[in-house]
């Protein structure tokens, strides 16, 4: 006798956030598209259970200046264009990416401190070379975050960005100027539900509509924290879905920052033999830790090589299918 | 005339005035210079610029801080009234609107009051008696001791008497000096000897019988109280307290139990204390004029380590895991063996505690908070720098203990205080110009801020907007106090020139504030563990008894905008005072209630929040103000609604 088994459904009541970065000329930007994220009705890819109206988006990582810092496999794969932040951006946009973020490095290549001016002359320039919705990083000081995303907000007012980031105790001027300039924030909160829930408040206290606020909830890389990463962005998803309004925003994960930071890819001599392929080690491990991240539900992914950006393409493609 | 304006005469000052129409009241009141105090900057919310309208027409935008009494006669708040035709105003004058306010709204000062009928006379532990003897001679050369011993028994029916070395070394002269008419000061049980045999404590000439005293002590982390009991009439005739000199040696238990291994420690803080203890009883003695041999007995209720570090006992199993103290139930000692400057013989006893974090002050709190006869369903929280919580009723009791450190009892803060004279209590502050108005205890000059005052702060600046929900001040508003301080920004509370010496200002700084925010949230984050512990929820508990070194009262409406209590409706709560003194109060007088505090310490089932996974998380979750959990908070949220400080989106 056939026995049909009925899949159970989890019927939820919230929703995660729709969010859309970028405007085009008829929003009084530039951008030639935009890019909503967010709107799930269920956890991920459960596409029986609920929506999952919008692909999560892969954003490019650019740098204002040549970032000597990063691993030689990076610097290798993408030579120059590196030295070029316009050339970086348009290089990325024909890779495939659906977002780039600009990260202010707060020095110039010179070693000078980044004025508000040429943040906002880079940031212009990236603009134009591409026509991606730009997300922008500061350096990650809170006085000079302040200084130069003040500086880019008001330079492109109109453009939705994403500024970032927005922390506890720094969020008041970078809120401020996303809101008189119409952009986005992105919250960072280290890895706990409750705080990520905390400084979503406290945006939205500023008036801050919740559908421009971007949520980062820390990850680690694969075999650095990922497991508990993983763990947090689940229980930040459970709760938007079970209709936490405060934490029903989507998610994004600076994962190339964190993969490109570990030994395995960022070290190639004095490894064991049995680690294999630098090249290759350092691409996967970027293209892991990013799908795992995707299955906890992020929402906007942040790669930097970019042979990562078609493997977690077609990840991202076959995820979406049903 | 226009058809659109009104008059309004104010009383008693008979200042006559015109008003358009839907015009607020106190907008007429200062154009026409009729002061009216507006601390809460006219948000309805404080309750002090009540007047009368004695006359006329006008409409109530809010009437949160009015009584059905008051509005029937005729109260209104003047910042939220709009005046809609002539009208009589009487203006009260501020000090009588804030007096009005504290009984009705805040419960007055508590008598210092036994939790339950005791007859404490019918079998007193201290008794005085009155003897003439007759002198020994070569006929009847009977010993001293023996020739008390038989006259007790003869004239009393009281045998079996002993005595210890200190009282035996005086008895001879003692006897002597006084012509062999004396009065005698008994023991007559302890709680491990409830029925005797007594013991002779003193000898004093003459007939001393009236009086007759002993001392209940409520030995703190932070905070020392000494009650003098008059163990005739069973009344508690003074009190004193000061901060514990221990403090020197670290503000919280750890580090005391920390300070306590070091060599020579662990004796350093016995003086210490005792040196405290000894400070108050001079106080007591010299104000009320006896010495401190007449102080015949002395009970204590402690927490386990200040029990510990009282009776000089090791401390150090209580800090490291299982958490094992040397003793809960002490044996009765003498106050020589302590260094105690009463009588040297006289008893002192330590209450029993439950296990190493919930001690004798918990055992005497659940006694004089009556929490161990009541059938309601019950939270007794001590707020000090243990936040000792016990839910329960007459039929079972948990406990457990979160460490919340000295900020609520006015320690560890800049401007901190205790609950003193000058100590601001009470603070208002304008969501306009972001200026406070302050009252302090004894309406003196302010030096400090005390417990219940940090309440009130706390609260007040997050409804102003002074400081976000994360305890940050929000340093682009435009007032002169908040400013960058030496520890970082500070908002400026009473400037120098309004304080008592004059040299500095009064401010509470971001640490502050956030030493004040993990305090609260401890506390919270223990009860909800707690009552999930036991599968209720918080908002099941049919009472709310609160125990701690606030002063006189705290603010619950306060205390619940900061979410350092539940949002409960207000008549749930019950401030109790100081719950440990009074149940050690209690158990110095009457042996009925000695036994009762064994009896709760038995029956309390300990809960030890370090080994529960959920208390880390609930206390993240704490550390916001209210809560993170908006939903908890009702009240708070419809509060900050109503002062547009609150998107609609974060419901």
């Amino acid at each position: 006798m056939p026995v049909t088994v009925e899949t159970p459904l989890e019927k939820w009541t919230g929703k995660v956030r729709e969010v859309t970065l970028g405007a085009t000329r008829d929003q009084k930007g530039t951008r030639s598209k935009t890019v909503t994220v967010g709107g799930e009705t269920t956890l991920p890819f459960l596409h029986f259970e609920g929506n999952i109206p919008h692909p999560p988006a892969i954003a490019i990582e650019v740098q204002d200046s040549y970032p000597s810092d990063w691993s030689p496999v990076l610097l290798n794969a993408w030579g120059d264009t590196l030295k070029d932040p316009a050339e970086w951006a348009k290089k990325a946009e024909a890779l495939g990416a659906d977002l780039i973020m600009l990260r202010l490095r707060g020095v110039n290549g010179d070693g000078s401190e980044t004025t508000g001016a040429q943040a906002a002359a880079v940031t212009k320039a990236v603009l134009q070379a591409t026509g991606l919705p730009l997300i922008v990083r500061g350096p990650g000081q809170a006085e000079k975050d302040n200084e130069l995303l003040v500086a880019v907000a008001e330079a492109v007012a109109g453009e939705r960005l994403a500024l970032g980031l927005c922390e506890d105790k720094n969020y008041r001027t970078i809120v401020a100027a996303a809101l008189a300039h119409g952009h986005l924030v992105i919250n960072s909160t280290p890895i706990d539900v409750n705080l990520a829930k905390q400084l979503n408040i406290l945006v939205s206290d500023m008036q801050m509509e919740p559908d421009r606020i971007l949520m980062d909830p820390t990850t680690g890389a694969l075999g650095y924290g990922l497991e508990y990463t993983y763990s947090v962005m689940e229980r930040l998803r459970i709760a938007a879905l079970t209709g936490d309004s405060m934490t029903q925003m989507p998610m994004i994960c600076f994962t190339g920052e964190e993969s490109w930071r570990q030994k395995e890819s960022k070290v190639g001599e004095g490894v064991p033999a049995a680690w294999g392929d630098w090249t290759r080690r350092g691409i996967l491990w970027e293209a892991v830790t990013a799908v795992a991240l995707l299955e906890a539900g992020a929402d906007i992914v942040t790669l930097r090589h970019p042979d990562s950006v078609p493997i977690v393409r077609k990840a991202i493609e076959q995820l979406m299918a049903h | 005339m226009s058809e659109n304006t009104f008059t309004v005469t104010f009383q008693p000052s008979g200042v006559v005035a015109r008003a358009r129409a839907g015009e607020i009241l106190s907008d007429v009141a200062l154009a026409a210079g009729v002061p009216i105090s507006l601390p809460c900057g006219s948000q309805g919310r404080c309750g002090r610029c009540k007047v009368v309208i004695t006359r006329g027409e006008a409409e109530r935008k809010t009437t949160v801080r009015l009584t059905a009494t008051e509005l029937e006669q005729g109260y209104a708040l003047a910042c939220q009234t709009r005046v809609q035709g002539d009208l009589e105003v009487f203006v009260p004058p501020l000090e009588e609107v804030i007096v009005r306010r504290l009984p009705t709204e805040r419960g007055a000062e508590r008598a210092y009051e036994l939790p339950a009928a005791c007859d404490w006379a019918a079998k007193p532990t201290l008794r005085k008696v009155h003897l003439q003897i007759e002198p020994p001679s070569l006929l009847d050369n009977t010993t001293d001791f023996e020739r008390v011993s038989r006259e007790l028994a003869r004239q009393y029916d009281i045998r079996n008497l002993t005595v210890a070395l200190p009282t035996l070394r005086r008895l001879a002269r003692a006897l002597r000096d006084a012509n062999w008419d004396v009065t005698l000061t008994l023991e007559m049980g302890t709680w491990t000897n409830p029925d005797g045999p007594p013991r002779l404590l003193d000898v004093a000439p003459g007939n001393q019988t009236q009086t007759l005293y002993g001392i209940a002590v409520d030995i703190g982390t932070t905070s020392n109280v000494v009650y003098l009991v008059d163990m005739i009439a069973g009344r508690v005739v003074d009190t004193a307290s000061a901060y514990n000199l221990q403090i020197s040696c670290g503000e919280d238990v750890i580090s005391r139990i920390i300070y306590a291994k070091k060599p020579g420690g662990l004796e350093h803080l016995q003086r210490l204390v005792v040196q405290t203890i000894n400070g108050l009883i001079e106080e007591l003695c010299a104000r009320n004029n006896i010495a401190g041999t007449e102080i015949h007995k002395m009970t204590v209720a402690g927490n386990t380590t200040m029990t510990h570090l009282f009776l000089g006992l090791d401390p150090e199993a209580i800090r490291l895991e299982p958490y094992i103290p040397t003793i809960t139930h002490p044996s009765p000692v003498r106050a020589h063996e302590l260094g105690i400057h009463i009588n040297p013989d006289a008893t002192v006893d330590c209450l029993p505690g439950v296990g190493a974090y919930v001690g004798g002050d918990i055992t005497a709190g659940v006694l004089s908070s009556k929490l161990y006869t009541t059938d309601k369903l019950s939270l007794f929280i001590d707020v000090g720098t243990n936040g000792e919580i016990v839910l329960g009723n007459a039929d079972w009791l948990i406990s457990c203990a979160c460490s919340a450190g000295p900020a609520f009892e006015g320690a560890g803060v800049q401007s901190g205080m205790r609950a003193t004279i000058g100590a601001i209590e009470e603070v208002w502050i304008s969501a306009k110009t972001y200026e406070p108005t302050y009252r302090t205890i004894g309406d003196a000059p302010p030096e400090g801020i005390c417990g219940s005052g940090m309440i009130s702060l706390l609260a007040e600046m997050f409804i102003s907007g002074v400081m976000d929900k994360a305890g940050k001040l929000n340093r682009t508003l435009n007032t002169p106090r908040i400013r960058m301080g030496e520890h970082g920004p500070e908002y400026v509370v009473a400037w120098a020139s309004e304080t008592r010496a004059k040299k500095n200002d009064i401010v509470i700084t971001e640490v502050d504030i956030a030493n004040l925010i993990r305090a609260k949230a401890a506390i919270y984050a223990g009860f909800s563990v707690l009552t999930r512990s036991v599968g209720i929820e918080l908002a099941d508990v049919e009472q709310v008894l609160i125990g701690g070194a606030f002063g006189k009262y705290i603010d619950v409406e306060k205390a619940i905008q900061i979410g350092l209590l539940p949002d409960m409706p207000w008549d749930r709560f019950h401030y109790l005072g100081n719950t440990s003194a009074l149940g050690a109060y209690a158990a110095l007088l009457c042996a009925d209630m000695r036994q009762a505090v064994v009896e709760i310490a038995n029956k309390m089932t300990y809960l030890e929040l370090s080994a529960d996974n959920t208390f880390m998380d609930q206390f993240t979750s704490a550390l916001f103000l209210p809560h993170t959990d908006t939903a908890s908070f009702p009240s708070v949220m419809r509060l900050l609604q109503s002062v547009g400080r609150q998107s609609q989106e974060t419901q």
